[in-house]
């Protein structure tokens, strides 16, 4: 989980310039590489719920064991059972993609609204959630997770309601710690002098104005830790089954041959992991460089 | 350290306590949570067969002496756990705490060890980071670190066993007959580096300390100690290196105890993880439900010595107010 602090540096200079403007070139850098991610993934989800793939991810052919990348019309080649490893990895992304979001907006919604709550209110709210975000942090997210699945024995989408709601405290911080830094500008004294209702206060001006790039960068690193447990429950055999391909399962079944020798059907799936992650990770940091301390650089 | 200093100190530490404490008990509450909604219940084994009437489960329930209410029933059961009594195993019928105990010391082995493997990659980037700033030199290394915390841990343990097991010839015990062969013992190092590695933390326990160590060099006692000659490193290294270092790696320890379940499987590495795995494949409630409790008793403990360290090494935050708790 990662946590940002916000800078409560009341000098910060009052730019017109936008931020993309004035950003280095290495927080834009690390913006589109996680771009180019976030567009790959979304693209590999389109062709695989459409089934645009070039071969069915599922046909075995024995006559093609463990081809290497670029044989025979297999762009990345096959596995040990003869299947595309390209089509593989593409279908894949389905084990995630709407199971991440789902828990993504659990986090994004129930974190805002609490979190505005003890940022705004404070006192009991405060106090309650932070006895509720040490809570949910005393628990490592994959022994309950597997404590859940070893009572329940549930699907993905319960695994990722309970990742959703671990994820509520990060995100209740950053908000609550923003309105805090907030509270004490002069357009929300403004704003209170005015007479605006609290309501609007919080939602339209503190929110919809100022904590819309916090939550996309919570919900683009929120995205890489999905990604990151979908991918370890599916290794350890919990969530998608085979034939149907995770980028977990993937690896797990490629081991053997793995330590024949044979590293490609393991390793194309978690180089997949590996550029994934590291692109959501990337466009979050990033991001946060340039919309969040921009005063920092 | 004087008496009167002693105190508040000790105070601080109390209220520290306290607050593990109530933590626990909302840990305990959560768990019972969880295992009081599972679907089916043992009375229903019980009376198989027996057409079981609302009255012929109430009545044994009262001859097995279980409370009726929800709250009976959690407090029947946290005065088990208290007593160290956390059930036994459906799987194996051993009483779980002490399973727990056996394998716990093997995972206590493996998460120390990462963690110092963690700190010992992290920390020298870090320092030359916010040492030097940032150079030609040293960017890759961050770059690197990113990289380390995106691999996914399993496939970074095959590669290493595929290493140490193919190139070095160095294999694994694989039975107590089969004698040690020599250079063993570097393959029980193994799990622990590609743990401390691959737990996913490399990248911010860098940012992080790189961030605090840069905020407090840029302070003005170090800035007096540089001009009267004094030596930087021993006015930098308790603000600068020692709480940022426990910190974070108190924040992390559920990560790291997270990423054992796995490195523990790629391993076989008898250890709690492997247990919990186990134990979620059979649906051991027993046996996961205790590995939750422990888990977060370690983390809870964790987060209290950092706090000892805190408190010690700065008796000045005694005085003030815990920082709002959301800087945890």
């Amino acid at each position: 989980m990662k946590r940002y602090t916000q800078i409560t540096d009341a000098s910060r200079p009052a730019s017109d310039v936008s931020p993309w403007k004035s950003a280095g070139t290495l927080d834009l850098a690390c913006v589109g590489y996680g771009l180019i991610v976030v567009v790959a993934v979304l693209v590999s989800y389109v062709l695989g719920v459409f089934a645009w793939l070039p071969y069915d991810p599922e046909h075995i052919s024995f006559g093609l064991l463990n081809a290497p990348p670029g044989s025979a019309g297999h762009l990345l080649g096959t596995d040990f059972l003869g299947r595309d490893i390209l089509s593989r990895l593409i279908v894949a992304t389905q084990a995630y993609f709407l199971p991440g979001l789902v828990a993504i907006a659990i986090s994004l919604v129930a974190g805002t609204a609490l979190g505005a709550l003890a940022g705004y209110r404070g006192g009991g709210v405060e106090v309650l959630a932070t006895y509720f975000n040490n809570l949910v942090d005393s628990f490592p997210r994959l022994v309950l997770i597997l404590l859940v699945i070893a009572v329940f024995r549930v699907d993905i989408y319960y695994i990722m309601i309970i990742v959703g709601v671990t994820g509520v405290p990060v995100v209740a911080s950053l908000v609550a710690g923003k309105i805090a830094f907030l509270r004490q500008k002069h357009f929300i004294e403004a704003a209170h002098v005015l007479g605006l209702p609290a309501h609007v206060i919080v939602l339209k001006h503190i929110l919809w104005y100022h904590c819309a790039p916090l939550l996309v960068i919570r919900a683009t690193i929120g995205m890489g830790e999905v990604i990151l447990i979908e991918t370890s429950l599916s290794y350890l055999g919990f969530g998608v089954q085979e034939p149907t391909p995770s980028w977990g399962n993937m690896v797990q079944a490629g081991a053997n041959y793995f330590f024949q020798g044979k590293f490609w059907p393991s390793t194309a799936p978690a180089l997949a992991i590996l550029f994934t992650i590291l692109g959501f990770h990337l466009l979050g940091d990033g991001l946060n460089g340039i919309l969040e301390d921009r005063s920092g650089k | 350290m004087k008496l009167s200093a002693l105190k508040p100190v000790a105070l601080v530490l109390s209220r520290e306590l306290a607050l593990t404490a109530l933590l626990l008990l909302g840990v305990s509450l959560v768990v019972f949570v969880i295992l009081f909604l599972a679907p089916g219940d043992p009375f229903s084994v019980l009376l198989e067969g027996q057409m079981p009437s609302h009255e012929a489960r109430a009545g044994v329930r009262e001859a097995l002496g279980i409370p009726t209410t929800w709250y009976g029933q959690y407090f029947a059961w946290l005065g088990n756990l208290l007593r160290g009594n956390f059930g036994t195993s459906i799987r194996t019928g051993l009483p779980v705490f002490g399973e727990i105990v056996r394998v716990g010391a093997s995972t206590l082995y493996l998460t120390l060890g990462s963690m110092l493997v963690t700190l010992l990659i992290a920390v020298p980037i870090a320092l030359h980071a916010s040492v030097r700033g940032a150079t030609p030199f040293n960017r890759p290394f961050t770059l690197l670190a990113y990289v380390v915390s995106a691999l996914p841990v399993f496939w970074l343990g095959y590669v290493a066993i595929y290493l140490v097991s193919r190139q070095l010839g160095v294999f694994p015990l694989v039975s107590q007959a089969s004698a040690p062969t020599e250079r063993a013992w570097l393959y029980s190092l193994l799990p622990i580096c590609v743990l401390g590695l691959g737990n996913g933390t490399v990248s911010e326990v860098v940012r992080y300390v790189r961030e605090e160590l840069s905020r407090v060099m840029a302070e003005d006692y170090i800035r007096t100690a540089r001009a009267k000659g004094a030596s930087v490193w021993r006015h930098a290294f308790r603000e600068g290196l020692l709480i940022p270092m426990t910190e974070i790696v108190a924040s992390k320890i559920p990560f790291i105890l997270g990423g054992a379940v796995i490195v523990e499987q790629v391993f076989n590495w008898p250890g709690m993880g492997r247990m919990a795995w186990q134990a979620a494949q059979d649906r051991d409630f027993p046996a996961i439900m205790g590995i939750a409790m422990v888990a977060a008793t370690l983390v809870r403990t964790g987060s209290l010595l950092q706090r000892v360290v805190y408190v010690a090494v700065n008796p000045r935050a005694s005085q003030q107010q815990r920082g709002g708790g959301w800087a945890e």
